[in-house]
């Protein structure tokens, strides 16, 4: 499959602080893609710079054979890249029908209506299009939005943070459905969350993102199983941090000791497990932890442990673990890792009270 | 729901502020109805239809012009580079200060037959007579208008570059994604976004312009306004210059209706930018252009004017009539003063039981009290003196009745009818500046002390009114700087032989010899600036 957008070496800066830095991307016909990483990361920079919002310092754009670099700078109006805005951005004084025409004005009337009514139809607002946009709930707004970039026929769809303003409730079913819209009409889309959770289940592909640089992509799958560093681990959540100390291939925390084989050791690196969730166990014995935090969820009882020496160089605090069992609240424990690939990480400090 | 303190004697004295504000102007419409005089016909038969087209053809004309002026130095200051920006963003508010007679008389100076310009083109092209070559003459309806709208225009660049700078980046940011260039973005999303800005600022023109009396007076451009004034003045007929009031009067309701409805479509416009926005750029062409048509309008509506005025004042400084200027400016002082401080104190007690009544109809009385604006200082004036002169005849019948001696004209005829008339006509001021106040102080703060066991009156005392103070000090203010301007009212009202500094220089300009009371039409000019100077602070501060 060809790639419909190519981001080489990408390099932004505004204000002379530098937001983007290096910047590799690319983007197959159909593909979606999500760009994750915390607030300030550069994530929304790099949409707009996509948009052709923000001028770009070095590198290039490549969207579908238009290639936008420092001395061909393309005017947003030019890209053919259609943007959903976080508050979707419909104009007011204009109804449903108009919105979606509004880009249109370069096709006969006949075309337009031709288009929009297939539009409508597809999105289901055949029954809202006489209606202005504060008449309207907040999922039926982002539709309208996405029916108004898809009139354009765009090469690529941006979306900022599309399920924010989205009842929790209606969000799983939106995503469902927008994803189906956009692999039926095989549109590629760069969406941007904070929300790790939408990733999952919205994206072909992730991105994940620290002081304006991607630090890891792939398959949602991949990243999940293979994070690159801590920041990934961390960003994305994948469980809890338990403070180790290595000598030679020997690993010891205070929930058991292991071996690892492929491990190399720089001088004075620390070194951090990351624990899953399902790799730890409630065993019968000396106690080691103490339960801080209970909290009930769908997978049974979800408790944050600390151990109970906390003066122990290698004590941890808030280990995630689920369990179907009711421990009570400073009840003393005695938990054990589970043996599997372990997955270390370096790291400056011990600390991890992001 | 909240449990409300009800004072029933705040209520009440509410609505008999508000009706007392009012009663006036529903006696001048019931006495100008039921007018049936001789000279009501004779005037229809003869030259009201021309005043009613004049009156339709100024406000035509400055609202066409203030709408040419200020939409687009609003578009160019708020979503351009242009270069002075910056300056102008404050420059193009200036013209406010200038009363519109004052400058129709330094134009009128300028370009006469005898002024300057056209004596030195004489001299140039040396042409004898008025026959050799075509002037244009500012004295007239258009010239009149082009003067009102050079003061005006200010109001809609206000507003409407207020509505740009609000307007969310992102609706422009879509605009482009779906293929629009700036001017198309301009012309399809901000100038109809901006629509609602527009008809507001226009109706509040038409406002003023219907109130203008001196301008068009001087220019001899008969108006409404103008037959009200010369109807009671010259044909001592108040019942007829009641009728031709209440005429002008149901014009002016008819733009307030119109505001009104435009205000009802300004609900969108309320969403306050998060990020800056996206500024036009300008080719160096479109730079010079813009920057020449904002100064330019600068320099006309404030900067030339004010230098000739001062030019004016100190040319003239030895023939300047010191004595009867500084009498005049005592009378504005203390009519100001008075004015704004019982406007403000009567504002602040209406926005208050509005507040903390709660309930719905709490309303109205500040609605009330605020509708004065809309009326023409000389309307207000004719309400007056049909209100007050009845009542001054009882007043003195029952003396006589009571065997006491006739206080004489105590309500129409004393300082009381110029300041009842200020504070009705400006009072709108006062009931916005400080409700824009209250709405910043969080409606908790209005319960939170009953949680601390503090009573309401005590909450008032020690929470609302500290809280309030910096709106009391600009509402009070910007009442004062109006009351100092208002001139059509005041010229009426006034008693035997009590001049202020705005009749003073309408009386000069009428007798044309502004050049001795320049410094009279300067102190008005620096008065005037001060809420604009105010109105910038308060912009930067947020």
């Amino acid at each position: 499959m060809s790639d419909i957008l190519t981001i080489n070496q990408l390099s932004v800066s505004l204000q002379k602080n530098t937001i983007l830095a290096d910047i590799n991307l690319s983007l197959t016909s159909g593909e979606i893609l999500g760009l994750v990483g915390p607030s300030g990361c550069g994530k929304t920079t790099l949409l707009n710079t996509i948009a052709g919002f923000n001028q770009l310092n070095s590198g290039s754009i490549i969207i579908d054979k238009l290639c936008i670099n420092n001395t061909n700078p393309v005017p947003a109006e030019k890209r053919n890249v259609g943007v959903i805005f976080q508050d979707y951005a419909l104009f007011p004084h204009l109804t449903v029908w108009q919105n979606i025409a509004f880009g249109l004005s370069k096709e006969t009337k006949e075309e337009q209506k031709l288009r929009i009514e297939k539009l409508l139809i597809l999105l289901g607002l055949m029954p809202q299009a006489q209606k202005f946009p504060h008449q309207l709930s907040g999922g039926q707004q982002q539709r309208v939005a996405i029916a108004r970039s898809l009139a354009v026929r765009p090469k690529i769809l941006l979306l900022d943070e599309p399920f924010s303003n989205i009842d929790a409730r209606l969000r799983n079913g939106l995503m469902i459905e927008l994803r189906h819209l956009l692999k039926s009409l095989n549109i590629s889309a760069i969406f941007v969350t904070h929300n790790k959770d939408e990733v999952f289940s919205f994206a072909d592909k992730i991105a994940l993102m620290h002081h304006g640089k991607i630090i890891q992509a792939g398959t949602p799958r991949e990243v999940f199983d293979h994070p690159n560093c801590w920041q990934v681990a961390d960003f994305l959540q994948i469980g809890s941090w338990l403070p180790v100390n290595v000598r030679e291939k020997q690993v010891s925390t205070v929930l058991g000791d292991f071996t690892v084989e492929d491990l190399i050791l720089n001088n004075g690196e620390h070194f951090v497990l990351l624990v899953k969730p399902q790799y730890i166990s409630l065993i019968p014995g000396n106690a080691n932890s103490v339960v801080k935090h209970i909290s009930f969820t769908e997978h049974g009882y979800h408790y944050l442990l600390s151990s109970i020496d906390s003066s122990d160089p290698l004590a941890f605090e808030d280990l995630s673990f689920y369990s179907q069992s009711l421990l009570s609240l400073e009840q003393e424990v005695r938990l054990q890792l589970i043996p599997h690939s372990y997955q270390l990480f370096a790291h400056q400090t011990h600390s991890f009270s992001t | 729901m909240i449990s409300r303190v009800n004072y029933p004697i705040w209520s009440i004295t509410s609505w008999l502020i508000a009706l007392a504000l009012m009663a006036p102007v529903a006696v001048m419409v019931f006495s100008g109805l039921t007018a049936n005089s001789d000279t009501l016909t004779h005037l229809w038969q003869t030259v009201l239809p021309h005043y009613v087209v004049n009156t339709l053809l100024l406000a035509l004309y400055v609202v066409v012009l203030v709408i040419l002026f200020g939409v687009p130095t609003a578009a160019i200051v708020s979503l351009t580079n242009l270069k002075t920006r910056n300056v102008l963003r404050w420059a193009l508010l200036l013209p406010l200060a200038m009363p519109a007679y004052v400058i129709a008389y330094l134009y009128t100076d300028l370009f006469d037959y005898a002024g300057p310009i056209q004596r030195q083109l004489r001299a140039l092209f040396s042409w004898q007579s008025p026959n050799d070559y075509w002037f244009f003459d500012l004295r007239t309806l258009t010239g009149a208008a082009v003067m009102i709208a050079l003061v005006l225009f200010p109001y809609v660049y206000m507003l409407v570059r207020t509505a740009f700078e609000h307007q969310d980046p992102q609706l422009i940011k879509a605009g482009k994604s779906l293929g629009l260039s700036d001017k198309q973005c301009f012309l399809r999303i901000s100038l109809p976004l901006a629509r609602p800005a527009i008809a507001v600022s226009a109706s509040l023109v038409l406002m003023e312009t219907l109130a203008d009396f001196a301008t068009v007076q001087y220019f001899a451009v008969n108006t409404l306004t103008t037959a009200v004034y010369d109807t009671w003045l010259e044909y001592g007929e108040l019942s007829t210059a009641n009728a031709i009031a209440s005429l002008l009067m149901i014009m002016v309701l008819l733009s307030v209706a119109a505001e009104y409805r435009a205000r009802a479509h300004q609900r969108h416009q309320l969403s306050a930018s998060k990020e800056p926005l996206t500024m036009i750029i300008l080719t160096p062409i479109q730079q010079i252009i813009g920057n020449i048509y904002c100064w330019l309008l600068v320099l006309a509506g404030f900067i030339f004017p004010f230098v000739l005025l001062l030019d004016m004042t100190i040319q003239y400084l030895d023939s300047t009539e010191f004595e009867q200027l500084i009498q005049a400016g005592m009378n504005s002082l203390k009519v100001s003063i008075y004015a704004a401080t019982i406007a403000s104190i009567l504002a602040l007690f209406l926005v208050l039981y509005r507040r903390l009544s709660g309930v719905k109809r709490s309303e109205v009385p500040l609605l009330l009290s605020g509708y004065g604006y809309a009326i023409p200082g000389t309307v207000l004036a004719m309400a007056l003196l049909a209100t007050f002169g009845p009542l001054d005849h009882w007043i003195n019948d029952l003396a006589v009745w009571l065997n006491l001696s006739k206080p004489g004209l105590v309500l129409s005829g004393s300082l009381f009818a110029v300041i009842f008339a200020l504070i009705t006509r400006f009072s709108a001021i006062a009931n916005g500046t400080i409700t824009s106040g209250i709405t910043k102080i969080p409606q908790s703060l209005d319960i939170a002390p009953e949680s601390l066991g503090v009573g309401k009156l005590h909450t008032v005392l020690k929470v609302h009114l500290p809280l309030l103070k910096s709106s009391f000090i600009v509402a009070w203010l910007l009442v004062f700087v109006e009351a100092m301007k208002e001139l059509p009212a005041v010229l009426v009202l006034r008693p035997f032989n009590f001049d202020t500094l705005s009749t003073q220089v309408y009386q000069m300009i009428s007798d044309e010899r502004l050049e001795q009371g320049a410094i009279g039409a300067l102190f008005i000019v620096l008065f005037g600036l001060l809420p604009i100077i105010v109105l910038n602070k308060k912009e930067k501060i947020h």
